[in-house]
């Protein structure tokens, strides 16, 4: 008779990452599986490995160029990003959607910014009237985010900002001349720039490593001084003895029983091309926003039509993202011809200019809600603004280091606001090299987001003013998808008819299935995604363990209408 | 495959490993280390590639013995158009332009430096440039990309510019003048 699993966990990432530790570590017999290989970090990630140890310097070649889906995906760290499994895309629509599949997902070369969510995100609906509150308070959230800075240890100062709650860490990364040169401007200019909320190890934490500032983050850290999957959650998990972790398996669809209840998953194994199913008690869909949804929607049966747990409807609708892209970009004639200094150390920013708009009223600017900005600029690898200067020559050359220290730009993170028009279904027609259809986006910005844009870019001006900034430009609005933090296909509230998940993330129609990523969310915020998907997965993966031990996965939750 | 087997196929490589010796001559002999002494260009044709290697040479040029030159930025640029189909025909015909501007029959390389700094001149500074030029000038652009790609992911490269990354630091390296926070008169 095949094994019988406690649980069986979809995508190994931040989400997945967090309900196998958990779960393990309660004693449940865990399979997980995970869309792609294993990685060793010591030798997929190069050590600092150089441009000059690459035949196209980093670049990459014509053909990876072409191939390329986010920026993440490069010479550095090839044979990450998923090229093989096609996607599709509504007329309209210019959705990225970059994959990684290694196991750990994005964890493994996120950006680390990680500020929680506020009050004032969980109940802007009540401020503003639009859409609805989520079906969680800050203080229920609270103690999770707690416990999950005190797992992955976050960087940061108290900043005592209301739309910003104050958690628990370590020391900060110092600020740079740069930003000392933009926190003075900005103040100037009516807005904080301030230490960003970094999980980054600052100091050795937890038998993991202090952070040596080469720079090279998001290639992947070979030593794991920040937090990914791979290096704080599944080690444990796997000395437990309860984890099972089955690579290179891309899940089909969830299994249903008779009575429409998760029994377990079918997948393919990529590697002997051979269709595998999985069974357990329980079933916990973490594969990312999209892939989740994706998932549950070719989970068709005769208990469920339309796709697992979809009696609402809602899987797959809701599709919120953030809005990225260069509001500024310049350079800083102060640090002109000074020494050149390693700016880039955490190989992303040290700072933020966190949501100022809307703070005191839901109106005050011609929006609603608020976005978030990062610097970027310093002295980089690679001089790329080397077509901006005149010229050849020994004064060419000589330009280019005078400019190396002082290149300076802005981007904004602004988050879309829920639509009919965004969402994700399945194509009809189109399937995947392994005859899975494929899943299709839809998607388009709404104008509030493309007045947040416009603002944005205002306020980036302002503060090259104040600095004395040379400003050369502005960028466009990137294509949806690129920010990574897509959130709101499987939404949670207390009202099965409208959410596909009640408050603690498990399907209102099918008691033993849940959602542990940002499907769950129901908008995007200001803020990164990725603390809240381990708060929310925290909890969610507790009380699957508390349903496991009082005997069953009870659907009536106290706070079901 | 290895790093070191990677990075001895990467272009420019024979130029820091191996001495480097006659320009002009050898292009057949071996050098010390098995490896032909002068380096043979894969996509361009030998006087196409001495036209690059001048052309980067005066981009780039050697500053305290470290350039284009030094750097092998011609070898490089040669890969990369080979590799890149749709490069190669903007070069050959930037290289064929580049030969007719001195307007006297003479190929480039074979002017004088002030005549070839005149021509330069022409196509990388605007109050210099003339409408009837745009091919030039783009290739010229071209051309400076790719040498400034080629120069500044080498190592000698990124030491001119003192890169600081990609170190050990015990710290995050904080601003040294905590007393000038708007860092005037640095």
């Amino acid at each position: 008779m095949a094994t019988q699993y406690d649980v069986i966990v979809i995508g190994t990432g931040a989400g997945g990452g967090m309900a196998i530790r958990t779960l393990c570590a309660a004693g449940l017999k865990v399979c997980a599986l995970n869309a792609g290989r294993k990685l060793d970090p010591p030798k997929d990630f190069q050590y600092h490995r150089m441009p000059w140890d690459m035949p196209f310097r980093g670049f990459g070649s014509a053909q990876q160029q072409a191939q390329s889906i986010g920026y993440m995906d490069n010479e550095y760290v090839p044979n990450v990003w998923e090229h093989d499994l096609a996607y599709s895309v509504a007329p309209g629509t210019s959705w990225t959607w970059p994959r990684c599949f290694a196991v750990g997902g994005k964890t493994n070369f996120w950006g680390r910014s990680s500020a929680r969510f506020a009050e004032i995100d969980f109940k802007a609906a009540s401020r503003d009237g639009l859409d609805v509150d989520w079906p969680v308070s800050y203080d229920d959230i609270a103690p999770y985010y707690s416990r999950v800075e005190q797992m992955i240890g976050v960087a940061s100062t108290v900043q005592n900002r209301p739309s910003n709650p104050d958690g628990e860490y370590l020391p900060p990364i110092r600020f740079r001349c740069r930003d000392y040169i933009l926190q003075a401007a900005a103040a100037r200019a009516g807005i904080p720039y301030l230490p960003d909320r970094f999980a980054q190890l600052t100091v050795p934490y937890q038998g993991h490593p202090a952070c040596h500032y080469c720079g090279n983050c998001t290639n992947g850290c070979d030593v794991g001084a920040f937090f990914s999957s791979p290096y704080f959650f599944l080690p444990d998990a796997e000395a437990s003895g309860k984890l099972e972790l089955r690579t290179n398996t891309l899940v089909r669809e969830i299994l249903v029983d008779r009575d429409g209840m998760a029994r377990g998953a079918a997948y393919v194994d990529r590697v002997s091309r051979r269709e595998v199913e999985v069974y357990g008690r329980a079933v916990v869909v973490a594969a990312s926003c999209i892939e989740s949804a994706h998932i549950m929607l070719n989970s068709k049966s005769r208990q469920w039509p339309t796709g697992i747990a979809n009696s609402s409807g809602q899987l797959g609708r809701n599709l919120c993202d953030q809005l990225y892209g260069t509001t500024a970009s310049g350079y800083l004639p102060q640090l002109l011809g000074t020494p050149s200094f390693p700016d880039n150390v955490s190989g992303a920013s040290v700072a933020w200019l966190p949501r100022w708009q809307n703070l005191k009223t839901p109106a005050e600017e011609p929006f609603f809600r608020g976005y978030s900005m990062y610097p970027d600029g310093g002295c980089e690898e690679f001089p790329s603004y080397f077509d901006d200067i005149e010229g050849y020559g020994t004064s060419y050359r000589e330009e280019i280091k005078r400019r190396y220290p002082t290149p300076l730009s802005f981007y904004v993170q602004a988050p879309s606001q829920r639509s009919d028009r965004n969402f994700v279904d399945i194509d009809p027609e189109k399937k995947d090299v392994y005859s899975i259809p494929e899943v299709r986006f839809h998607f388009e910005w709404d104008q509030n987001t493309l007045k947040m844009w416009e603002h944005a870019k205002q306020s980036s001006q302002e503060i090259f003013r104040q600095a004395g900034a040379v400003y050369q430009g502005h960028g466009e609005p990137q294509p949806p998808g690129t920010s990574l933090h897509e959130t709101g296909t499987c939404r949670m509230g207390n009202d099965p008819r409208h959410f596909v998940t009640n408050r603690f993330g498990q399907t209102h129609d099918v008691p033993n299935l849940y959602v542990c990523d940002a499907s769950v969310f129901l908008n995007c915020t200001d803020k990164t995604t990725t603390l809240s998907i381990l708060a929310f997965s925290l909890r969610t993966s507790e009380t699957i363990v508390e349903n496991f031990r009082s005997g069953g996965h009870r659907s009536d939750d106290p706070a079901t209408i | 495959m290895s790093l070191a087997v990677l990075a001895s196929a990467a272009p420019g490589f024979s130029r820091w490993c191996c001495a480097f010796g006659d320009t002009r001559e050898g292009a057949e002999q071996e050098g010390a280390e098995g490896r032909p002494a002068r380096y043979a260009p894969q996509f361009f044709s030998l006087s196409e590639y001495r036209t690059v290697e001048v052309l980067t040479e005066l981009i780039l040029p050697s500053m305290e013995g470290s350039g284009a030159k030094e750097a092998g930025v011609a070898e490089f640029i040669d890969f990369w158009v080979k590799n890149d189909p749709p490069l190669q025909e903007q070069f050959r015909r930037g290289l064929e332009w580049l030969d007719r501007a001195g307007g006297n029959g003479r190929p480039f390389i074979e002017l004088s430096p002030a005549e070839q700094q005149k021509i330069l001149d022409r196509l990388a500074y605007r109050r210099y440039q003339r409408p009837e030029e745009k091919t030039g000038q783009l290739f010229f652009r071209l051309m400076r990309q790719y040498t400034v790609m080629g120069f500044y992911t080498t190592e000698i490269g990124l030491k001119s510019l003192d890169y600081p990354g990609l170190k050990f630091y015990p710290t995050s390296p904080g601003c040294p003048h905590p007393d000038n926070p708007e860092h005037v008169g640095l």
